[in-house]
């Protein structure tokens, strides 16, 4: 057990002030544009929570919310399954290749936000390697003017961007089981879906439970793709809630802006205190099992 | 070959494909003349795109500013994350929960949130178009990162290993430096990747921060997109652009697993 000191608070004060000057008083300078008109930085007026009103009441907002909950669910039922599945099967292959094929897999993390959409639609152009693929396969994709392919465009490129992720952390966690596991699970004749449900997955969830985190706000608050791909067409359809804010903060209305930013941010911290709690719940109930 | 080993081959061959396939066709296009130039026809093979970025001083240039910021952001993450870190897997202390669900809470703060008070504050103290400045910024998200990877990295190590350079009459700075740190390596190098990773894909702060001078890679990139884009161009940026991660990822392909095991 760790000793209990408060002086460890000393520790902290490093990070803490970085965090204090870049992200605190920031938010806090946020919070008070949002009760605020802003003309210019001179010519201020205190509006009190109109804007708080104002958005919640439009109905363009909830649509966006609902968007925005329905991506991020699609996205992490595809690629929290994917790429389980893809770790179990890396753990079958040799530690070289399975090596081999998680830096293939890593590669997607390093490329630059603002270029990942672009990589795919200069692969999709009718010209490109995928276009030509697509058009031998007989299929066609309207990316632009259909709201199905725009969304699956969009996943598909989503998923191509993070699955490394979790593979490689699943991977990591089922590295760590020790063989007796799986030597007690033979001797039990346990079957495929028994060893994956009681020795795998409680392994792995540690390492899941972070991706699915960082996977669940970073889809929640997906942009740069989304804008390079069809700047929330056709037709509001993928406008989720990061393009409408972005909108806002390009047409220089910065006191509706801070207060969608609070708004957003008041979504996004729910979304995770859920999460931990459930998190917690289920941790207490994997403890009553013996 | 086993029937099961012929589909995991096929799987593997698919995801291979999947993952690769964007990465082939930026390839091509980044060795393919697509605008062209006086002796260098339109639709010609050849290394004509990369000489391009060499003559070209503002791209040149944006290679420099992004590692310029990375680099520094690593270092402030390490310097400022080690202490917090070695304090949070070594003691109890009344707040230490609420203290990490203040950085996680900062973690998944969408940058688009942060940029307008960001920018003004930065104007304010004289940070912008500074490498300084954009470093700043995104410790944001990398120094919460980069407190949990290390932490679950110390707590690996037993208590008594600290004891034992205690006893031997080292300071903790002096501990720090000449224990800590090559005992927790793989972990420094983890958190160093994954750091440097987001640091240099991230794109809404180092766009606001960089008003005249200073642009980094990314910037450059999108402003190459104009009436008539250089595709040719654009694509050997991005490759070049992947050139450090892709390296990164070789160095700490062994250790790049470990990082996320977090307690709560």
């Amino acid at each position: 057990m760790k000793p209990h000191n408060n002086a460890a608070w000393a520790l902290m004060i490093p990070a803490g002030v970085v965090m204090i000057f870049v992200a605190v008083l920031p938010m806090l300078a946020v919070l008070n544009y949002s009760f605020h008109d802003i003309f210019s930085l001179d010519k201020v007026l205190w509006v009190g929570t109109d804007w708080y009103k104002l958005i919640v009441t439009a109905p363009r907002f909830w649509a966006s919310l609902g968007r925005s909950a329905l991506f991020s669910t699609l996205a992490i039922s595809i690629q929290l399954p994917l790429g389980i599945a893809t770790a179990l099967m890396l753990r079958k292959m040799q530690p070289v290749w399975a090596t081999v094929m998680l830096m293939c897999l890593s590669i997607p993390l390093v490329v630059p936000t603002n270029m990942i959409a672009g990589l795919w639609l200069a692969l999709l152009r009718p010209e490109g390697l995928g276009g030509q693929i697509l058009s031998a396969l007989h299929l066609y994709l309207d990316y632009k003017f259909t709201a199905v392919h725009t969304w699956a465009l969009i996943l598909l490129v989503d998923t191509w961007h993070w699955l490394g992720l979790v593979v490689v952390l699943a991977y990591a966690g089922l590295s760590s089981i020790q063989p007796a596991y799986y030597q007690a699970a033979a001797v039990d004749s346990a079957s495929r879906w028994a060893v994956f449900r009681w020795i795998e997955l409680p392994q792995i969830s540690g390492a899941l439970w972070i991706v699915m985190l960082l996977r669940l706000v970073d889809s929640f608050m997906i942009y740069t793709e989304v804008m390079t791909i069809n700047a929330g067409g056709p037709n509001d359809a993928t406008t989720f809630l990061s393009l409408e804010l972005g909108e806002e903060i390009k047409a220089y209305s910065y006191g509706t802006a801070a207060a969608r930013a609070m708004v957003d941010f008041v979504f996004v911290l729910t979304l995770v205190w859920v999460f931990v709690k459930l998190r917690e719940v289920g941790k207490q109930a994997a403890g009553d099992i013996p | 070959m086993t029937r099961a080993g012929l589909l995991r081959l096929a799987g593997c061959i698919a995801l291979a494909g999947f993952v690769v396939l964007p990465l082939v066709q930026a390839m091509a296009l980044s060795l393919t003349a697509t605008l062209g130039a006086e002796g260098v026809p339109v639709g010609s093979f050849g290394l004509y795109n990369y000489i391009n970025i060499i003559q070209r001083p503002d791209l040149r240039a944006s290679i420099g500013n992004s590692v310029t910021y990375v680099s520094l952001n690593v270092v402030f993450c390490l310097i400022a994350g080690l202490p917090a870190a070695y304090g949070l897997a070594r003691f109890r202390f009344v707040g230490d929960r609420h203290f990490l669900m203040f950085l996680l809470a900062f973690r998944v703060t969408p940058p688009v949130v942060l940029s307008l008070p960001i920018f003004i504050l930065f104007a304010r103290v004289g940070m912008i178009n500074s490498p300084v400045g954009i470093a700043l910024v995104h410790c944001v998200f990398n120094l919460p990162i980069a407190i949990w990877i290390l932490e679950s990295f110390i707590a690996a190590i037993p208590r008594s290993f600290d004891e034992m350079a205690f006893i031997d009459g080292h300071s903790r700075s002096g501990f720090f430096v000449r224990f800590l740190i090559p005992a927790i390596a793989p972990g420094v190098a983890v958190a160093a990747f994954f750091c440097f990773i987001f640091s240099w894909v991230e794109v809404v702060f180092a766009r606001i921060l960089t008003v005249s001078a200073g642009k980094p890679i990314t910037q450059a990139i999108t402003a190459l997109f104009t009436f008539q884009t250089d595709w040719g161009l654009v694509m050997a940026m991005t490759v070049f652009s992947l050139v450090p991660g892709v390296l990164m990822i070789f160095l700490v392909r062994n250790h790049i697993a470990r990082g996320f095991v977090i307690r709560t």
